[in-house]
């Protein structure tokens, strides 16, 4: 088990959100957490970046949907960035890949963001 | 000693002349002044119970004067009604075999009735020729220690009482609980004519609600629908979405024997029930069997829930694919994808949840997956849905703590002769 950590950094385009670890329904908490304090202003992408998630069950699923839906109701929006294959593979199971954008990395996320704005 | 030139001895003076007088004073005191005024009370009797000499400590504690006791009292004039019985019958008896008796618990009654709890030694002092001459008795005053030891008791009382009562809710809450977890699963399945069904359910921790479902019922005369499905969340709240996910499926599949239109009318009605806050959704595989020759036609939809796997008489296994089906509950129009596909003889259909397949195994706790469980499936194919259920509860025995969330099994199976069939309709 590799315990959960989130770091949080401000791109132009909005929160960059790095998680680190396990997420499941133990740490689940710790993320979700950490993103219910962030701002997203309307028009801002909350990008979660998943480079060093080493582990996801469905727990992980609901908290990127709630943090979908922090960033949603102040206007915004939420993206998932290099996402690894094992969740890449529940994510599509689960059709989330359909409701969260999909973005290589966290700076391509960014990109299409700005281009968006 | 000390030297009055020297400070730093002045005040060592004092201490040394206050000890000086303390160790006087012990000295002089006399034997008999130490008897008389002990801080325990002393006792000698004749043989007989007699008391001969006493000290003042004791007298003290009865109220009474030397000589209304002395040569006219025996001890057990001393004692209450209960501690005179048990002076007879245990203490007395036991002073006479051994020769002395340590520390027996007794109460005393003064003269104003009030008792006194004590502690009792007794020595019998022989004479030359070894011949009994007299008892001699000290009493310790227990008082202090009795209220401790009764605070003790009250204190152990009032535990016990706690502890009784929370094992007590305990039990009352778990029994509440697997009422109500029954109520999320069917007792027992209805049987289907020529269809064999295996079904198992585990929960992760006997205090969380189970988050899983599924079900099996007759749809008219000759139509059964199945589902099975996973709640997001544990504990109580996952339970009460449980409960509505269940009941809107068997209400939806009244009205409509199209799996993606029941799938969508559930999904309206979590979309509606929760729409802000918490995500609460659900992944569901929802189907209708319908008898066809010596098989049966199966029509299922999926709401972002794993593929069900088929395995089939020839011992292979195959998923039965429904890419797209979303997450039930999260979008006001989610696409529920349809799949169709016919179970001969000798095949059977395996739903399951998550639980077992995000189990994490081996070594390097990676999930245990889809692929795996295909694999499994089909090593087991020719144990039809008893052997294949069977085969995974061992299965999941085996993943220990690996196995962290609850899973739900149902197989359908049609038997590969018709003798299965009918043995299978008894089970």
């Amino acid at each position: 088990m590799n315990s959960l950590s989130v770091a949080v950094e401000d791109a132009p385009t909005g929160p960059v959100v790095q998680v680190m670890g396990d997420l499941d329904y133990d740490s689940a908490d710790v993320f979700r957490a950490a993103v219910g304090g962030l701002a997203v202003p309307p028009g801002a992408l909350l990008v979660i970046d998943l480079a060093g998630l080493t582990f996801c069950d469905s727990s992980g699923i609901t908290a990127f949907l709630a943090a979908w839906n922090h960033a949603r109701a102040s206007g915004g929006d939420a993206a998932l960035a290099a996402v690894p294959p094992s969740t890449a593979r529940i994510l599509h199971i689960v059709g989330v890949d359909r409701i969260l954008q999909v973005y290589p990395d966290a700076t391509v996320a960014a990109q299409a963001a700005s281009r968006g704005a | 000693m000390n030297r009055g030139s020297e400070p730093a001895a002045n005040g060592g003076r004092g201490l040394g002349s206050a000890v000086d007088a303390a160790f006087t004073s012990l000295l002089e005191e006399s034997a008999e002044d130490l008897y008389e005024n002990a801080p325990c009370g002393y006792l000698s009797t004749l043989m007989d119970g007699t008391i001969a000499k006493v000290n003042g400590t004791l007298l003290g504690w009865l109220g009474r004067e030397r000589d209304e006791v002395v040569g006219r009292m025996s001890f057990s004039d001393l004692l209450t009604v209960g501690g005179k019985l048990y002076h007879e019958t245990h203490f007395a008896p036991l002073l006479h075999m051994r020769g002395e008796v340590n520390g027996i618990a007794l109460e005393i009654r003064a003269a104003d009735g009030t008792r006194m709890p004590v502690l009792v030694t007794s020595v019998v002092k022989n004479g030359d020729g070894g011949e009994p001459l007299l008892i001699r008795t000290t009493l310790t005053d227990a008082r202090d220690r009795r209220s401790y030891e009764a605070e003790l008791l009250r204190a152990r009382r009032a535990a016990e009482e706690a502890r009784r009562q929370a094992e007590a809710d305990r039990v009352r809450l778990q029994s509440a609980l697997a009422v109500l977890q029954q109520s999320l699963l069917p007792d027992t399945l209805p049987d289907v004519p020529g269809l064999v069904t295996a079904t198992h359910y585990h929960t992760a921790s006997p205090d969380r609600l189970g988050g899983d479902f599924y079900d099996l019922f007759p749809l008219g005369e000759d139509r059964w629908a199945f589902f099975l499905g996973d709640v997001s969340g544990k504990g109580p709240e996952a339970a009460s979405l449980t409960s509505l996910a269940r009941y809107t499926l068997r209400t939806a599949a009244a009205y409509t024997a199209d799996p993606a239109a029941v799938l969508a009318t559930l999904n309206t009605a979590l979309h509606d029930r929760y729409t802000s806050g918490e995500p609460r959704y659900c992944t569901a595989v929802f189907g209708v069997l319908q008898p066809d020759g010596d098989g049966f036609d199966v029509r299922v939809a999926s709401g972002g829930h794993p593929p069900a796997v088929i395995t089939r008489a020839d011992g292979g296994a195959e998923f039965l694919d429904t890419p797209g089906g979303m997450l039930v509950g999260i979008l006001p129009d989610a696409p529920f994808v349809g799949a169709h596909n016919r179970l001969e003889p000798g095949d059977s259909l395996l739903l399951y949840t998550d639980g077992l397949t995000e189990a994490r195994v081996g070594a390097d706790r990676g999930l245990f997956g889809e692929e795996a469980l295909r694999a499994f499936a089909a090593e087991h194919a020719g144990g039809g849905p008893d052997g294949i259920v069977a085969a995974l509860v061992e299965l999941l025995s085996g993943f220990g703590d690996g196995l962290n969330d609850d899973t739900a099994l149902l197989c359908l199976g049609v038997p590969a002769t018709p003798d299965a069939a009918a043995e299978g309709k008894r089970t």
